[in-house]
């Protein structure tokens, strides 16, 4: 029941941060920062399932490919569960170093999915892709501390 | 461990091919309008901008029609914002004119007031001569008034009144023989006279001998040209020709802002006080 709640919270509040509050056409990627949460304290495969969704609810509200989001934050969900099983990824230090990288590769494989999908590279543009990892990063640091994080839990399982 | 990554596995092998399929799967016209129209309630912002529209090229016709009316509704307000704003300071440097124009002694300018026409027909035999537009003497339309069309660039000259009727008028293109306006280039503040050919282009005579003269200039009505109000853009310098020894000016040929048989509104310049 928690995580449908955790399911529609996100969606909801990733749609009004986005649309309402982006800053210089800059949001957060509320949605890409839990699904590694979930991964490092759920395991990979709970976060690719809530991953797999909430990127089709993305690539719902995107006018741009349809599965490529969904793609993209399984990715994101597989790939935080694999690097969990090398090193502890519940550190703040580590789940920031991981986000971080993991926007990155989230931006690259969009960009490479509308290369082969579309007519060209799916580029979001220098400022998105040097702000958002930040961005996200300070969002760990947030949502750490946030309810949603609460039902997560902290001890791996 | 071992086996939650067996699973994750078979997990994203599973959500793999239906994300590749979804990609691969071109989307039905209802879906395309569904998704087009929820991106548009949701994030209007992703449409905004000039490759707002191509994002939607896509969408069946009708809604792309709604959904690009509506796009150019938002940038055409945002316009009216900044042209507002714009004419309010066209205004105040206007009274500021006036009244440096009174301190100096200077005469006063004429003051313009526009009305804009449809371009009724063009003579195919005379192409680059005339054609006749759709307002006419009831329309306060005087002999010799200005006639400008809009383009990328702003308004440019495109000709003047010849002939008034009740109800339309004839309008002599820049671009006729016996056109010809004073006009100044825009690198330097050599004066000449842009003539028609009865062709595409125009020759600007009479330029000073020691002027430097390059591609690509603009040329402007002078403030010397008895019908046009000077600053209008006639076009750019498409050709220097070389110096003639034997003649004691410069000439350049000048390629049109607009092309006027492209255009089907003009706006023609009447004479404030006309009625």
């Amino acid at each position: 029941m928690s995580y449908i709640l955790l399911f529609f919270s996100a969606m909801a509040a990733q749609w009004l941060w986005s649309s309402q509050f982006a800053f210089w056409g800059l949001a957060p990627q509320l949605l890409l920062v839990l699904t590694a949460l979930v991964a490092a304290y759920r395991g990979p495969i709970l976060a690719m399932c809530l991953g797999f969704f909430w990127g089709l609810f993305l690539d719902v509200s995107s006018p741009h490919l349809f599965g490529a989001n969904a793609l993209a934050l399984t990715m994101v969900g597989y790939g935080t569960g694999s690097v969990r099983r090398q090193i502890d990824v519940t550190g703040a230090g580590s789940l920031s170093a991981v986000v971080f990288l993991m926007t990155w590769a989230y931006f690259l494989l969009l960009g490479v999915l509308g290369l082969v999908f579309m007519e060209g590279f799916l580029w979001i543009g220098w400022p998105s892709f040097l702000a958002c990892p930040f961005y996200n990063v300070i969002l760990v640091w947030v949502v750490a501390v946030a309810p949603p994080f609460i039902f997560l839990g902290k001890s791996r399982n | 461990m071992q086996r939650e990554a067996r699973i994750a596995n078979y997990f994203l092998a599973v959500f793999g091919i239906i994300s590749l399929t979804l990609l691969s799967l071109p989307l039905s016209g209802p879906v395309r309008v569904f998704k087009a129209c929820l991106v548009y309630l949701s994030d209007p912002a992703a449409y905004r901008g000039a490759k707002g529209v191509e994002k939607i090229a896509d969408v069946p016709d009708r809604i792309r029609g709604l959904l690009a009316a509506d796009i150019e509704n938002r940038l055409m307000r945002e316009e009216v914002k900044e042209a507002s704003w714009a004419r309010a300071e066209a205004q105040a440097l206007k009274a500021e004119n006036e009244r440096l124009r009174a301190v100096l002694g200077l005469k006063a300018s004429p003051g313009y007031t526009s009305i804009w026409a449809r371009v009724l027909e063009r003579d195919p035999l005379h192409w680059y001569h005339s054609f006749m537009v759709d307002a006419g003497q009831k329309d306060g339309l005087a002999l010799n008034a200005p006639v400008l069309g809009k383009g990328a660039e702003g308004l440019s000259v495109i000709g003047r009144v010849v002939e008034v009727r009740p109800r339309s008028s004839l309008v002599l293109l820049v671009t006729d023989e016996l056109s010809s306006v004073a006009a100044h280039l825009s690198s330097s503040t050599v004066e000449g006279l842009a003539q028609g050919q009865g062709g595409a282009r125009l020759i600007m005579n009479y330029l000073s001998e020691d002027a430097s003269l390059t591609l690509g200039d603009l040329a402007y009505t002078s403030a010397t040209s008895a019908t046009f109000p000077p600053g209008i853009l006639i076009g750019r310098v498409a050709r220097v020709f070389p110096r003639d020894p034997f003649l004691t000016f410069q000439s350049v040929e000048i390629s049109p802002a607009l092309d006027s048989g492209r255009l089907s509104e003009v706006l023609i310049l009447k004479r404030q006080g006309s009625p």
